[in-house]
């Protein structure tokens, strides 16, 4: 049963790796150097990288249809009565796998519980894991990975070879065995354990993304200046290190939600009284002969919600990494 | 071994095309009298020993390897001599039991009076641990044997001695007229020798005196029984043998029904019940047994055993919608339960409808009035503890809180929590780290209402999981047990089980239907009134 969510799940986050991971480090001096060439040109102001990234956002369709539902997605979360006035854990046996009825669009559950409601209050279980669960990683990843980059030497071979073991673990038998031993029906454990597994990936990131800003010229400049390594790390190396970080982070918000599914589908991550899709999915998947409106919506508002972040991912990275086009 | 087991399969090719009959031990392949049937199953909670073992998926094994003294009729569940030739008394209290010559272990080995009596004593002995031991606790000598606390002061019960090869005697502590009928229960079957001389290899491969061999067993896998031609009885099996592969869950069963993989799967899962009938037409079986299930509550958790909680656990039987999840949950092939025993049964053998009175009867406003009035549930929250592997306990634990919940107005008051497989469950229970009220099925082991009582409520009974112990309730069944009057007895039964009503040690909730399916590949197929396939009887082909 867990086959149909885990591969597009691993593949996605490997693929975002080797993406970003060669594309973005690499590439990032040469854009940095573009944009040092066009400095010299007499004609506009000088645009920033940022600057020019939301430049090219903007015309972006890709990015506005996923931007707008994310901030959809978002204002649900955090305000899901706007949309639906019900319940969702109110159910009443005897309607169970009733179909749609006035009031009640997407029908009921085995429960007799109303998916419309269900399907709308599980965006919040979704949402809060993937962005803590992102936030978490990136803040943790980038400034371990950032260190390791800049200060080198054992520092950067322990963090390496602690990343490698982390890196060792299967990211589905390691849920099963850390969750399944948490008894607490909260996002927390799933978004510590997202945390835990994701960080090295951004690590790597971080890392790589540092030791390639560490030799450009104006950090060898401000080191000459006699700059102490904080001030370098913070006013020369960080900004110009952190666009990567940030796309494969988003990439990787869209697959820590699908994984959060994944671990709750298979009884592991989030726990009944919390409202899950994973959850949902996983009691709709024994009904589907009789009852495929149950699977059908909360699978679909998990496409959509994984796709949009997929995509936003898609379309910073592009944004930040010219040369990719 | 590759090239012997090639060699195998010519064969077997050969002889089905050449006279169509069956090749069995080739893994299934055949049919006829050696056509092996691949049957569902889940890995008992522990080694196979007939007195260690109170739970069903170990107690299906052990009716196939082992006949006892009695055996119960598959279709009326009446208890029949079988190993026995006669037992007699003549105050209830004295008995002679007279085996038929010439049964034997599968090793060759006779049974004797001394294998129903060593065994019993091993069972009964406190150092040995048997789960199983308070069925021996009315012959004579049971408290040397098994005290209360410290060591036993005596290794055999004084109650049983061996007269010669064939006759043993049985004196019990008190008068027990229905003690005979109790003797068809797995924990009573004989052992050979190399139980005692060989414990580990025994336990390796159990070697019994039924009409089926364990041929091997992987945990989590699968364990194959193969057919022992030397069988006497007859019962004999008329397949090859049976092959249990264990399934962690219920719809993966089904679905390979479905596909043919397996042969026979007696646990439909509840949300399959809409489509079996179209998926299987004749091949469905759906029959009452003698099933009850109920959530026990951790009486010794102080918080569920308060004077007040009396009440509390009153109400939380009466918030339970037993009507509706029957229908909407299992499609009626559950019925709302009013007492604590089973309709198959039948009236005069105990069972008594709406015993349990407005205690059983969905009552929500009742039902939190009374637990508001005892305080309400401890720690504002309950949750409902159960295996997630069998039985489709997920989707009625879910309606249950979803009920309880509903009547109390508060949609956090009951959660479900899952434990991974039936056997961690039993022993969460069985070690009392389960501190949740949680589910427990009772299958009976012999039809009588004696069994429904007092293994699971008497103190110290074989099976009560709650822990419960109430003396007028143990005063009630020991007179009931004097009674040499059924009838009687039946009465005295039934006035313990109103101490039940009032106390709810554990609450009813349904009498389950015992439902199978099975493929077109086998034939012959039945439930006994414990809802177990009479695996004996299926012929392959």
């Amino acid at each position: 049963m867990p086959e149909p969510l885990t591969p597009p799940n691993g593949r996605t986050a490997s693929e975002a790796i080797g993406n970003a991971g060669a594309g973005g480090t690499m590439d990032f001096a040469a854009s940095e150097a573009v944009s040092i060439g066009l400095a010299t040109a007499p004609t506009a102001r000088a645009r920033s990288l940022w600057s020019d990234a939301w430049h090219d956002l903007r015309r972006n369709p890709v990015f506005i249809v996923s931007a707008l539902l994310i901030v959809f997605l978002v204002v649900i979360a955090i305000w899901p009565q706007l949309i639906a006035t019900g319940n969702p854990l109110a159910c009443d046996i005897n309607k169970s796998l009733l179909g749609p009825a006035p009031g009640h669009p997407f029908g009921f559950d085995t429960q007799g519980c109303d998916v419309y409601t269900r399907t709308v209050y599980g965006a919040r279980a979704s949402v809060t894991v993937g962005v803590c669960a992102t936030a978490g990683a990136a803040l943790l990843g980038g400034v371990l990975g950032g260190f390791a980059g800049f200060f080198g030497g054992w520092w950067d071979a322990l963090l390496s070879r602690v990343s490698d073991i982390f890196f060792g673990i299967p990211i589905i038998l390691g849920g099963l065995v850390f969750l399944s031993v948490v008894t607490n029906a909260t996002v927390w454990p799933v978004v510590g354990f997202i945390v835990l597994l994701g960080w090295p990936q951004i690590a790597r990131i971080a890392r790589g993304a540092v030791i390639t800003a560490k030799q450009n010229d104006y950090v060898q400049a401000a080191r000459a200046l006699g700059a102490g390594p904080i001030r370098m790390l913070l006013r020369h190396i960080a900004p110009n290190a952190v666009a990567p970080v940030i796309v494969v982070a988003t990439i990787a918000l869209g697959t820590y939600i699908s994984l959060e599914a994944t671990l709750s589908f298979l009884g592991v991550g989030l726990k009944p009284p919390t409202v899950s899709w994973g959850i949902d999915i996983s009691s709709a998947s024994t009904q589907i002969r009789n009852a495929p409106h149950m699977l059908l919506w909360p699978a679909a508002a998990l496409s959509v919600t994984v796709l949009a972040f997929i995509m936003l991912g898609d379309a910073v990275r592009d944004a930040l990494d010219p040369k990719l086009r | 071994m590759s090239g012997s087991a090639r060699l195998k399969w010519a064969v077997c090719a050969s002889a089905i095309a050449l006279t169509a009959t069956a090749c069995g031990g080739g893994g299934g392949g055949g049919g006829g009298a050696n056509g092996i049937v691949r049957a569902s199953w889940g890995d008992p909670q522990h080694p196979l020993e007939p007195a260690n073992t109170n739970e069903v998926q170990g107690g299906k094994v052990l009716d196939m390897v082992f006949r006892g003294l009695k055996k119960y009729d598959p279709k009326t569940g009446a208890a029949q001599n079988w190993i026995a030739d006669s037992i007699s008394t003549s105050d209830q209290q004295n008995f002679t039991v007279k085996l038929k010559p010439g049964w034997k272990f599968s090793n060759g080995e006779p049974v004797t009076a001394h294998s129903f009596v060593d065994a019993w004593n091993y069972g009964a002995l406190v150092t040995n641990k048997q789960l199983n031991s308070s069925f021996f606790s009315y012959i004579d000598g049971y408290g040397q044997v098994h005290p209360g606390s410290g060591n036993p002061t005596a290794q055999a019960m004084s109650g049983l001695v061996v007269k010669d090869d064939q006759t043993f005697t049985v004196k019990l502590s008190q008068k027990f007229s229905t003690w005979p009928d109790t003797l068809g229960y797995s924990a009573f079957y004989p052992l050979p020798r190399t139980f005692f001389t060989d414990h580990a290899g025994w336990l390796q491969k159990p070697v019994g005196d039924g009409p089926y061999a364990i041929d091997s067993y992987t945990k989590g896998s699968i364990m194959r029984l193969r057919k022992w031609d030397g069988y006497t009885g007859d019962d004999k099996a008329k397949n090859g043998g049976v092959d249990l592969r264990v399934y962690t869950d219920s719809n993966t069963a089904y679905t390979d029904l479905q596909a043919g993989n397996i042969d026979l799967v007696d646990d439909i899962p509840a949300t399959q019940l809409r489509n079996v009938k179209r998926d299987l037409g004749p091949r469905y079986i759906n029959q009452p047994a003698g099933i009850i299930q109920t959530i026990a509550f951790p009486m010794y958790d102080p918080r569920w055993n308060g004077t007040s909680m009396q009440k509390v656990r009153q109400g939380i039987s009466m918030a339970i919608d037993r009507a509706s999840i029957t229908s909407k949950i299992f499609l009626n092939t559950r019925t709302p339960a009013t007492d604590w025993t089973s309709p198959v049964l039948g009236d005069k053998g105990g069972y008594k409808a709406g015993l349990c009175g407005g205690v059983c009867t969905y009552s929500p406003s009742q039902a939190k009035k009374l637990i508001q009035e005892g305080g309400g549930l401890p720690g504002g929250q309950m949750k409902i503890g159960y295996n997630a592997d069998t039985g489709s306990h997920k989707e009625w634990v879910d309606a249950v809180c979803n009920s309880i919940n509903n009547s109390l107005g508060n949609d956090r008051a009951c959660v479900g929590a899952p434990v991974g497989t039936f056997a961690d469950f039993r022993n969460q229970i069985t070690s009392k780290s389960e501190t949740n009220p949680f589910r427990a099925g009772w299958q009976m082991d012999y039809p009588l209402i004696q069994d429904f009582l007092q293994p699971l409520y008497y103190t110290g009974g074989s099976s009560n999981d709650s822990h419960w112990s109430n003396a007028d309730f143990d005063k009630l069944v020991d007179q009931a047990n004097a009674e040499s009057d059924s009838a009687k007895a039946v009465g005295d039964f039934q006035d313990a089980e109103k101490i039940l009503a009032q106390q709810v040690p554990a609450i009813p909730l349904w009498y389950q239907n015992g439902n199978a399916g099975y493929s077109s590949n086998i034939s012959n197929v039945a439930l006994n009134q414990f809802s177990v396939p009479v695996y004996n009887d299926i012929t392959v082909g």
